[in-house]
């Protein structure tokens, strides 16, 4: 292998990272703001890959504005949820069982509709895009991956954006770091818990769009994803997203180069094996590292 | 005093739960049950419908002539499907075959769609005295147990990777290819992978100097990136391509192969290249590509065109790779063997099916014969995906609508 | 929270004969003529009560919410296939079963007790997966082409169920234990606050790992005692995510603190997810999402918790007739 085919390679799993980031984004607001693990992630993963499926064919939308339109979409979808179900679970500042089932039930509901409406074929999204490659010298980007990992790293910039200018970005953090003060600043928590789940939800339909371009799909759509975007926001610490950004890197490296060392079918090994590794030295995540520790109890 | 409400409720759960396992045993059968245990929702789910299909055309035809005929009970009976999805989950799978054999009372049971749902399901027939024929599993692993009570209407996936070696060599000596071409293996972590990779292995062992193997791994199902693995197959400097996967990660392989601008003279994927869905993910990037496969569409035989249109009748669009046909033929065989031997007994139908021999099989080779071990061994094709959408079949000769192509290097 | 403060004596006697008459309906009922299905129901929730109630006495009562418990099932599973496979006796080869999964407990339970809260969950889902993959590539028991048990002689299926039945007593037997044990009152403080646990003298690494170990065993029996029956495992079954899933959502259905809600989610689990499978193939996933969905929000006590409400409800209004009919 010469350096050519290294750099190829690291390319290669920068634009894996950045897709791994944008698509565990949504969990990770989720997850810091209201301490729930949202397994329904995959589900609204799968929905927002369909949804700009839809746009594409039909409307012939261009499925890149297709995921930027879904943004909004899903953030109503995440919304009504929340009304609906979510805010119904009692929360705590600490991830409680309740609602880690109640949004596994959504999942499971959520996949059942997605076989109900779009039955269970393999579809994917196919433009003129999809399998030419731009190349700088001797390195080559497909074209796709380039156009997809744009948003996603502009999402995430703008995300830390409004997390460090805005009222609302502030409350935010306040609200991850400890629920109950919050509350006594006044902060409306609830409303900001519906917002923010609709933020979540809205990440993970636009990162659905987003992943629609890359892979095929049908409703069983982003478990795979589900357990890696774990592995991210952990070892990226559970609350940062700079933190999640870098977990995301760290993975694609990780499981883009391991293959050159090991028989390709421990790969997956690699991943889960680096999470513990990380979990056990790095209680905190790799932000922790750099984060004041904070006392879980 | 809440745990002995718990207590008392559990004692009526577990009451009116006995209530639900009586069974009634009907006076003379009114139909032929048929347990089908196919993956309508999971990773296994298009295959499993389209094998659903298949087996639901059978069963229309057989009973709009008014059903099979029985002698012992001198009437035509109809058959009646009792389906199970199993999610493609290999517990559930085997829990509903043994279901539909304890307690359903089916005749047999079809299913078992890829090879970890029918090994789990092959556990079962020999257990229940009931005959089982598997229209979507094919690794050897299963049949050579000494199982008394299993059949396969699919051919051995080892005999595959022959077939596939043997086809490669067949271009060799017609010119189209040199000799001593480097093959590349990338086969996906099961049964199938190792039986393919095997078959091959064993073709280039019996002939020498045709092919050499420079690279062969395993890869995990599922994976969303194969950017790892193509770079090892790239850096093995190979000529010839040949991978071993299910659908999805065939086109997610493949959509990463040509990204990175990857070529070999000839590329297959195993037993996956022609599929719609793979078609309108990938477009042209399909072209040329081949795939061994238990039974075309293409196949010259007047019963083949027959079925074609039946089932485009049925479902509204034509056979979408090998998946129905398969099916389709067990339950053939299966309502051929009642008939012959007469009665619903299942022993005598398992020794029917052992002793069947149907003719105009829409398997290639046109007969349909299970052996030793309950397999057939029909014969392979190989088919190559042409410009425009169209699907050759470039071997065996006497099969063939296409000649075999060798692309132009770029 | 309930575990030592129940008064002995009296209730006890009630808990004891409500237990017995339950195990003696359950060793009977084979006996009594139902069909083979429906024994096979039954067989298949034992083995999950063996794996609920194990669940529960780390996740419910400890606290400690695993996602990881596949990796003992599995463990469970190949050990005991490959002993029988050697000419072990099947009981020789559960216990070894146990021993291997109680082995595994530790070198998992040493590193992640570390970690509070989510990232445990998430380190034993690591766990799980990893060594699910190299299991599959592991080709001394089978790889990627699962294990299977030859057995030879014709297939008992009562045999399969007694053992069961006879684990699933344990199991719950040991649970009860451990309810009403000052073990039992270590792992609750250990579950409500750690360092005052360890403030009073309750060392929490050594309990979590003690009831760790117990719990693992059990699972890996149950595994053991799943692989004989099904005779084929794969290591995408017996180790994988869904399994590991299964596990926890049964105790939480059933009540995952008491010693009977596990016992029932395991066979409403058990019986409803195939009913619902088996009746409606096209909306089994949407029911059962919804049945959940429904259960975590009307009554996150799981089915223990809902009747001990009605029964609230029942003595309220029985109170009321009697004294509307004094008055």
């Amino acid at each position: 292998m010469d350096a050519a085919d290294y750099v190829n390679l690291i390319v290669s799993a920068l634009l894996l990272a950045g897709i791994y980031a944008a698509m565990s984004v949504g969990m990770t607001i989720v997850y810091g703001v209201m301490k729930i693990v949202n397994l329904a992630h995959a589900g609204f993963l799968m929905l927002g890959a369909y949804f700009v499926l839809e746009l594409y064919e039909r409307l012939n939308i261009d499925p890149l504005l297709g995921s930027v339109l879904a943004f909004p979409v899903f953030l109503v979808a995440g919304m009504l949820v929340h009304w609906l179900l979510v805010r119904r679970v009692p929360v705590s500042d600490q991830p409680t069982l309740a609602s880690l089932l109640l949004m596994f039930g959504l999942w499971l509901v959520l996949q059942n509709l997605g076989y109900l409406i779009w039955g269970n074929s393999d579809r994917s999204i196919l433009t003129p895009r999809t399998l030419s490659s731009i190349h700088f010298g001797p390195i080559t980007v497909p074209t796709v991956r380039l156009l997809v990992f744009i948003p996603a790293v502009c999402s995430l910039g703008l995300l830390e954006l409004v997390l460090r200018k805005t009222w609302y970005g502030r409350a935010v953090r306040a609200l991850m770091q400890n629920r109950y003060a919050g509350r006594l600043t006044g902060i409306p928590v609830e409303k900001m818990a519906r917002l923010t789940f609709g933020v979540g939800i809205g990440f993970a339909g636009a990162a659905g769009g987003l992943l629609a371009q890359l892979y095929s799909f049908s409703p069983d759509f982003g478990r795979g994803f589900l357990l890696r975007s774990f592995v991210i926001i952990v070892l990226g610490g559970l609350e940062s997203f700079w933190g999640a950004a870098a977990g995301a890197l760290v993975l694609a490296l990780v499981e883009t180069f391991s293959i050159l060392v090991l028989p390709a079918g421990y790969q997956p090994a690699i991943a889960f094996s680096l999470l513990v590794v990380a979990l056990v030295l790095f209680p905190g995540g790799i932000a922790g590292i750099f984060a004041k520790k904070r006392r879980w109890a | 005093m809440k745990r002995i409400s718990a207590f008392a409720a559990a004692g009526w759960l577990l009451a009116g739960l006995t209530t639900l396992g009586a069974t009634s045993n009907a006076a003379a059968p009114k139909d032929i049950p048929i347990g089908v245990v196919l993956p309508l929702t999971g990773r296994e789910a298009k295959p499993g419908q389209y094998q659903r299909e298949g087996i639901d055309l059978a069963i229309k035809q057989i009973n709009e002539k008014g059903g099979v005929f029985v002698r012992d009970l001198n009437q035509k009976l109809p058959l009646r499907e009792v389906f199970y999805d199993d999610g493609s989950d290999q517990s559930k799978s085997a829990g509903l075959t043994e279901r539909a054999m304890s307690s359903d009372n089916v005749e047999a049971v079809l299913g078992g769609y890829s090879t970890a749902l029918g090994e789990a399901e092959s556990v079962m027939p020999d257990r229940y005295q009931t005959p089982w024929i598997t229209t979507g599993a094919a690794a050897t692993s299963i049949f050579n147990r000494g199982y008394q009570w299993i059949f396969g209407t699919l051919s051995p996936v080892d005999l595959l990777g022959y077939t596939t070696a043997q086809f490669l060599g067949t271009l060799v000596d017609a010119g189209k290819l040199r000799k001593g071409l480097k093959l590349a293996l990338a086969l996906e972590n099961t049964d199938h992978g190792v039986d393919y990779g095997n078959g091959i292995k064993k073709w280039i062992g019996e002939h020498n100097g045709y092919f050499t193997v420079v690279f062969s791994e395993s890869f995990d199902l599922g994976s969303p990136d194969f950017s790892g693995l193509l770079q090892k197959v790239k850096n093995a400097h190979a000529d010839i391509f040949l991978a071993d996967a299910h659908l999805q990660d065939y086109i997610t392989m493949h959509r990463q192969y040509v990204q990175a601008g990857m070529h070999h003279t000839m590329i297959s994927y195993g037993a996956r290249g022609p599929e719609t869905d793979a078609r309108k993910a990938l477009g042209d990037a399909t072209d040329y590509v081949f795939a061994g496969i238990w039974w075309s569409k293409s196949l010259p035989y007047p019963q083949v065109k027959k079925f074609v249109d039946d089932y485009k009748g049925f479902t509204g669009r034509e056979p979408d790779s090998w998946y129905a046909a398969t099916a389709y033929e067990a339950v053939r065989a299966l309502a051929t063997a009642i008939e012959k031997g007469g009665t619903l007994k299942k022993q005598t139908v398992r020794d029917e099916l052992r002793k069947l021999d149907l003719e105009e099989s829409l398997l290639p080779g046109q007969v349909l014969r299970f052996g030793k071990g309950g397999q057939v061994d029909t014969p392979f094709v190989i088919v190559q995906n042409k410009p425009g959408g169209k699907v050759d079949l470039v071997y065996p000769k006497d099969a063939a609508n296409g000649e075999a192509v060798v692309p132009a290097q770029k | 929270m309930k575990a030592a403060s129940v008064p002995m004596g009296r209730f006890l006697n009630y808990r004891v004969a409500a237990w017995g008459a339950t195990l003696i309906v359950l060793g009977i009922l084979p006996w009594g003529g139902i069909s083979p299905n429906l024994t096979r129901l039954l067989f298949t929730s034992l083995v999950w009560v063996i794996t609920s109630v194990a669940w529960s006495l780390l996740g419910g009562l400890t606290g400690q919410v695993s996602f990881g418990f596949a990796v003992f099932y599995g463990l469970g599973a190949y050990t005991a296939a490959m002993g029988i496979n050697a000419g072990l006796d099947p009981l020789a080869a559960f216990a070894i079963s146990g021993v291997v999964a109680a082995i595994a407990s530790l070198l998992i339970g040493l590193p992640t007790f570390r970690l509070r809260g989510p990232y445990f969950a998430i380190a034993t889902i690591g766990v799980s997966e990893a060594v699910r993959v190299v299991m599959t590539n592991l080709s001394f028991t089978g790889g990627a082409s699962g294990y299977r048990i030859a057995e030879h002689g014709t297939f008992r299926p009562l045999e399969h169920y007694y053992t069961a039945l006879g684990v699933a007593a344990l199991a719950v037997g040991t649970s009860a234990w451990v309810h009403q044990s000052k073990f039992g009152l270590s792992l609750l403080a250990v579950r409500e606050d750690e360092e005052a646990a360890a403030d009073i003298g309750v060392n929490p690494l050594k309990t979590k790992l003690l009831v760790h170990l117990l719990a693992a065993t059990l699972t890996g029996i149950a595994g053991g005692v799943y692989a004989r029956y099904a005779a084929f495992i794969h290591p995408d079954g017996v180790f994988g995510f869904q399994t590991s899933v299964a596990i926890l959502l049964m105790p939480i259905i059933g009540g995952a603190v008491t010693v009977a809600g596990p016992v029932i989610g395991a066979f409403v689990y058990g019986f409803v997810q195939e009913e619902l499978v088996a009746a409606f193939p096209q909306f089994h996933l949407l029911l059962y999402g919804a049945l959940l969905i429904v259960i975590i929000l009307f009554e996150p006590g799981g089915v223990v918790g809902w009747l001990g409400k009605l029964w609230a409800w029942v003595k309220r209004t029985r109170r009321k007739s009697a004294l509307a009919s004094v008055g």
